[in-house]
């Protein structure tokens, strides 16, 4: 799997073999509380990066989940509808929320990488 | 005081109901108001009790009215001696500090505004009295809504038996110089810990108690709000009382709206702000306050709605676009746990 990336809404994202997986960042987690609901995105979408596709609700907010690049989603994280608080055990392996099939890699690169998004948190 | 502490909200929240729970509400108003007469017939202009008939170490829910009947804020009150002088101590909401404490000088001058030096902390849940009675002396036979003068670190402080949380619990008064050393002896005991506003949120919801800005506001009277048991009727019949006229109409007539509870059907979340409708998409009313139950394991929510829909047919609230379907709940949501006569009673 390749090197884990965020953007600037706190999602982070891995790539294999074009397919994307994605989900909220360790800091995300944090600062959103217990999450007691997530809104899964429909499988099958086209979607453009900065699309908001689905939404995490905390017990104290309701937060947008946005594409972080241009694709299509072809999976979503089932267990989350059971149980969104996997996200705040596990936000970057157990608690992913969607994986999409890439159409532009180079949007990737040019995401945040581990460093950059933890430089990025404390300004 | 932070919207949480470590464990998070619904854990917080877990141990007040199952345990017990400290929150700093320090933030909030308390004044000193010397009992005597003059003061309290002003002060029944904006009250509607009969202050000089409150009894001696009790508190009462009341309000702060405007000239028509709305809520300028809703506050507990009590009958106290203080260093054998006899006063009316008030606790009132920290966003209305300015219009209350208007009120509250131009009816008594020389009131006493005294939480720059005491810190207020409310224990709550149903083994906040063993925590506390090792600490503080408490009578065994002091009741909900009982309030008196114990003594911590050489210093007075006011013990009332009290909350907002729907568990019995208690409001501790104290002198800044002993707050710290209070907190630290009550957190010794393990079953209780710090909990933060998004807790207190959540717990005054399931026990169905409002809260100024949502459900109540000038515009809203305490009718409107399902509030009049907390009004003391002969009152409404006094022209020196606020809104009297206005109030003691809408205890006749039917009022436009009415309060309701309501749960969600499935895993939505109900926030306060949304816009609730009937089944040919007519706008029915709208949420006042929305949480996540910890105890229920769903949405919950207090609103308004027109006094006219049926109750009967089902009710949707618009979230993010989508109409949801939601549940009328009787209102409180979890019962309460209040200690009278010696026992704890709902």
């Amino acid at each position: 799997m390749s090197e884990k990336k965020y953007t600037k809404d706190h999602e982070w994202v891995s790539i294999e073999n074009e397919i994307a997986t994605i989900g909220i960042s360790n800091h995300a987690q944090e600062s959103l509380g217990d999450i007691v609901f997530i809104e899964l995105p429909s499988v099958g979408n086209s979607v453009k990066a900065k699309d908001e596709i689905c939404v995490v609700e905390s017990v104290k907010a309701a937060s947008d989940i946005y594409a972080p690049i241009d694709g299509e989603i072809i999976e979503v994280n089932n267990n989350l509808e059971n149980d969104a608080a996997i996200i705040n055990q596990d936000a970057e392996n157990e608690g992913w929320i969607f994986k999409m099939k890439v159409s532009d890699s180079n949007q990737y690169s040019e995401l945040m990488s581990e460093d950059e998004y933890k430089q990025f948190l404390e300004q | 005081m932070p919207i949480n502490y470590k464990t998070g909200i619904i854990n917080e929240h877990k141990n007040v109901r199952n345990h017990s729970g400290i929150f700093d509400v320090s933030h909030m108003g308390q004044i000193l108001i010397e009992n005597n007469e003059l003061y309290l017939h002003k002060l029944e202009k904006y009250i509607p009790l009969q202050l000089k008939n409150l009894i001696k170490n009790r508190s009462h829910y009341s309000f702060l009215l405007n000239k028509d009947g709305g809520v300028i804020d809703d506050l507990i009150i009590s009958n106290i001696d203080i260093k054998y002088k006899p006063y009316l101590y008030v606790v009132y909401n920290a966003s209305r500090k300015k219009e209350d404490e208007e009120i509250f000088v131009s009816c008594a001058p020389n009131a006493e505004k005294i939480y720059n030096k005491n810190c207020l902390f409310a224990i709550q849940g149903p083994d906040s009295i063993n925590v506390l009675k090792n600490i503080i002396d408490i009578p065994n036979n002091m009741n909900f809504f009982d309030i008196l003068i114990s003594k911590y670190d050489y210093n007075e402080i006011i013990v009332s038996r009290s909350g907002y949380t729907g568990e019995d619990g208690f409001e501790l008064s104290i002198p800044n110089e002993s707050a710290e050393n209070l907190i630290t002896d009550l957190l010794k005991n393990e079953n209780t810990m710090l909990c933060g506003l998004g807790s207190r949120d959540s717990l005054r919801l399931e026990a169905g108690l409002s809260l100024y800005g949502h459900e109540l506001n000038e515009n809203i009277t305490p009718i409107e709000a399902g509030l009049s048991w907390a009004l003391d009727k002969e009152r409404l019949e006094d022209k020196n009382l606020n809104g009297n006229k206005i109030l003691s109409d809408q205890l006749k007539n039917k009022l436009s709206n009415k309060k309701i509870g309501l749960i969600s059907t499935n895993k939505s979340m109900l926030r306060d702000g949304m816009t609730l409708f009937d089944n040919n998409n007519n706008e029915i009313g709208k949420i006042t306050s929305g949480c996540f139950s910890p105890n229920l394991n769903k949405s919950i929510a207090i609103g308004y709605i027109k006094s006219e829909f049926n109750t009967d047919n089902p009710i949707f609230c618009e979230i993010r676009k989508k109409l949801e379907l939601v549940k009328i709940n009787n209102l409180p949501f979890v019962k309460k746990n209040y200690k009278k006569n010696g026992s704890v009673y709902e």
